[in-house]
């Protein structure tokens, strides 16, 4: 009987320690997942906090400089699914953000239109200095229309 | 041929269905005759399946673009062996390819159990037939493979790109393979839970189909990581990408399963651990199954999304509460009669990696579905991302590579303090001298220093182990050392074979070391005839040549890599243009040595400024995480070598069972 209950101890703090593992990981390395229009709504309180954006690369305002790597644009929110097969239109006044991000190559799938991932900081300025953009595939291939 | 391969999933489906009735009613009943004919439904369910899916296989072969599936997954100018895997390359040709694993597994365990296990295996089948009739449901309800399309396509909308490489021809059957076989053993456990048959024939009947799964998830794993290093052109193989953690959670929990049954099979100890580890290892993999299909979680990999995900969801759960509820039912039958005598014993240390290999699973899970818990309680998504993955995996892995050391040396039961220093003095030196060498030649991280140390110390002992039995046999049978060695793994595949296992592990755990903590990456624009540098080599950039073909346009980037001035290769990065899908892609240029891997991207190129883009890698000692899976995947096949002494043995054990049972008495525990 001892025996068992000093293997249930190990067995416990075992797994303490590997919970506490899980619950540190989680506080020092969890970030903000939102939209554009949900970053608006907490513009405050993730003020160069770590964070993923998703949001839709806005048309004109794209710059690419290759020789310094530096790609910067603008993204809005994603608009709702397409229902009835029209497309709501996005209001010229909705919330974007600027993005920069320095030191990487362009993603293969960037362009305007197109759904993409940030990651990185958000400051005061309302420009988020992004480590990583990840562009989203489209999740089914459709045959090109023959003309 | 669509109209056959519905009507043979309709067929197969009954016959499933039939197959459970008549082996719950033939197993109550004793009627064999009953047994047998349930038995020939399972073969005939295969063989229904199996026409479907050669029917699919044929119809993409031929381009047959009348058939949905075909026109969306394949096209005529697409390389006749990727029309063949596009089978998996959607999510109906996928389940389709699960059906027929599935079907064919379980028709090949009724055949071995036609004599065998008259009392579980027939539970065991009804349990295995009742998963592919879900899956058949899915084929005839849900996701019908065969839909017709009314205007046929004159061409078809191709392979995604990215699926048109052959580690990705290989990569999904493997999983699948993996996940399909656990079915087995999932069956036979919940089986010896209905029939209260808890003793460990369950365990042993199934031991080759935990270790065929293990295999699998093994490959699948590597496979996928090859393909993510090859494909993807980000310089690494792993992510901790949802997708990616389904597949590696089942691989932890089973590699758990395959340590403790041996304590069940030694000390009949660990039964409802055993039989817990098993179901949750199915469960994973239809979890796995489950977020890859639903959507529920954001993933890099793009997944036809559909509405499957509910189904998956509510026959997981279905599955886990059924089991759980035969768990608790039958908890009064599974108390164990041993227990554990010291912390200095080999079952302490099984014990140990059973519950450091689960703690990491449950993190992995953690993570992974944290974005929804952290949604539905505090009304926002909070991702947790790779860094979460690595920092709490690093030390767990350490602890893992600590116990694959201790576990071979030490004494079953019990040891003195004194003989654990004489076992493990040698190996203990080996470990910490090491450390000091590499301490020696500038390395400052502790974490490496730590892990090299440890990984010496794991290989040390499975040297003084291969090294103990050719000296014993060199003196008791006078063997000379090659031949001694190859009898001593000949004779016992399953431990051999499972310290051949431990090597591979520690060789792919350097390779992890050395290109998480020493990689090079250099990100650089230049024109023709410029140079930049990375690690020790310079790239000096020739040209970009443009080429077209059917399929895919492009342009390949030719660069000459020199060390010291001399010369070592030329590569040649591509990017590409899949014309079907518009989809551009990047062809990666990799120059591999045991040292470290060179890894070319031509990540961009500007037609304003002329300027091209290109990342390069410098990975060390990426080679040995490939090496490591491959002995891994080779000790496996060791260890399930077939083994007579080890049939006798089982023979034995059947006999004075069916004689216990005779007698009243209970069966004696194992040796």
């Amino acid at each position: 009987m001892k025996i068992r209950s000093r293997f249930v101890v190990g067995a416990v703090v075992m797994a303490a320690a590997i919970g506490y593992l899980i619950f540190s990981a989680i506080r020092t390395t969890s970030q903000y997942y939102l939209t554009v229009d949900e970053a608006e709504a907490r513009l405050a309180s993730i003020d160069g906090q770590p964070v993923r954006i998703a949001g839709r690369v806005k048309p004109g305002g794209i710059r690419w400089d290759p020789a310094t790597l530096t790609l910067s644009f603008a993204i809005s929110e994603i608009p709702a699914a397409v229902k009835n097969g029209i497309q709501p239109a996005v209001a010229a006044d909705a919330p974007s953000f600027s993005v920069i991000c320095v030191g990487r190559p362009k993603p293969d799938m960037f362009a305007p239109g197109r759904d993409v991932i940030v990651e990185g900081r958000i400051g005061g300025d309302r420009v988020i200095r992004a480590t990583q953009v990840l562009t989203s595939c489209p999740s089914k291939y459709q045959p090109k229309q023959e003309q | 041929m669509p109209q056959l391969g519905q009507l043979t999933l309709a067929i197969a489906l009954i016959l499933a269905l039939y197959s459970i009735a008549a082996n719950i009613f033939g197993a109550r009943r004793g009627a064999a005759d009953v047994l047998e004919s349930a038995r020939h439904a399972l073969w005939a369910m295969c063989a229904m399946v199996t026409i479907a899916i050669a029917s699919m296989w044929m119809a993409l072969v031929r381009s047959d673009f009348s058939i949905q599936y075909v026109a969306e997954h394949s096209s005529t100018t697409l390389w006749t062996i990727y029309k063949f895997t596009a089978l998996w390359g959607g999510q109906e040709g996928s389940l389709l390819l699960w059906a027929w694993v599935l079907s064919l597994f379980i028709s090949i365990a009724a055949f071995q159990n036609r004599a065998r296990n008259p009392e579980i295996a027939p539970y065991a089948l009804a349990v295995m037939a009742g998963v592919s009739v879900f899956f058949l449901l899915m084929l005839n309800f849900v996701t019908r493979p065969f839909v017709v399309l009314a205007n046929v396509p004159a061409e078809g909308g191709d392979l995604n790109p990215l699926l048109q490489n052959y580690w990705m021809a290989i990569h999904p059957p493997s999983l699948y393979l993996g996940y399909v076989s656990a079915t087995i053993p999932f069956g036979f456990a919940a089986a010896a839970l209905i029939t209260r048959r808890l003793d460990d024939s369950w365990i042993r009947t199934t031991r080759r189909w935990a270790l065929f799964s293990w295999f699998f998830l093994t490959l699948g794993n590597l496979f996928g990581g090859r393909w993510a290093y090859e494909v993807l052109g980000w310089g690494g193989y792993w992510a901790w990408d949802p997708v990616e953690n389904a597949a590696f959670m089942p691989w932890l929990v089973m590699t758990a399963y395959l340590h403790s049954v041996m304590i069940q099979e030694r000390k009949d100890m660990l039964k409802v651990w055993n039989l817990a580890l098993i179901g949750l290892a199915f469960g994973l993999t239809l979890f796995g199954t489950f977020i890859t299909r639903s959507g529920v979680i954001s993933s890099v990999h793009s997944f036809t999304q559909s509405g499957l995900g509910p189904y998956f969801l509510a026959f997981l759960l279905a599955v886990v509460a059924g089991y759980t509820a035969l768990l608790i039912w039958r908890a009064g039958d599974l108390r164990s009669s041993a227990e554990i005598e010291s912390y200095l014993s080999r079952e302490a240390a099984f014990l140990f990696n059973n519950l450091v290999l689960v703690g990491i699973a449950f993190a992995i899970f953690w993570g992974t579905i944290f974005p929804i818990i952290s949604e539905a309680v505090r009304g926002v998504k909070i991702t947790v991302g790779p860094p979460f993955f690595n920092s709490v995996n690093a030390p767990l892995a350490l602890g893992l590579i600590f116990l694959m050391g201790v576990g071979p040396l030490i004494a079953w039961r019990r040891t003195t303090p004194l003989n654990l220093v004489r076992s493990f003095a040698v190996p203990a030196a080996a470990g910490v001298a090491t450390g000091l060498i590499a301490l020696g030649f500038g390395i400052t991280q502790w974490y490496v220093l730590v892990g090299v140390s440890l990984s010496v110390f794991a290989v040390a002992t499975v040297g003084v182990e291969f090294r103990n039995g050719v000296v014993a046999r060199h003196h008791l049978a006078g063997e000379r050392a090659p031949k001694a060695l190859v009898n001593l793994v000949a004779k016992n595949n399953r431990r051999y074979g499972g310290y051949i296992i431990h090597i591979g592990v520690v060789m792919a755990f350097i390779g992890i070391l050395g290109s998480s903590f020493f990689k090079i990456d250099v990100k650089r624009s230049v024109r023709p005839g410029e140079s930049f540098s990375a690690g020790p080599y310079q790239f000096r950039f020739e040209g970009a040549f443009p080429f077209d073909t059917a399929h895919v346009e492009g342009v390949s980037a030719m660069l000459t890599v020199l060390r010291d001035g001399r010369q070592v290769a030329v590569m040649e990065p591509q990017r590409l243009l899949y014309k079907r899908q518009q989809q551009p892609a990047t062809e990666v240029a990799i120059r591999s040595t045991m040292m470290h891997d060179l890894y070319v991207v031509l990540a961009g190129m500007d037609d304003e400024s002329r300027m091209v883009t290109f990342e390069v890698f410098v990975t060390p000692l990426v080679f040995w995480l490939w090496a490591g899976g491959f002995v891994m995947a080779l000790g496996t096949v060791v260890v399930m070598w077939p083994n007579l002494r080890e049939r006798a043995a089982i023979a034995v054990a059947i006999r004075s069972r069916e004689n216990a049972d005779l007698h009243g008495e209970p069966a004696p525990g194992g040796d």
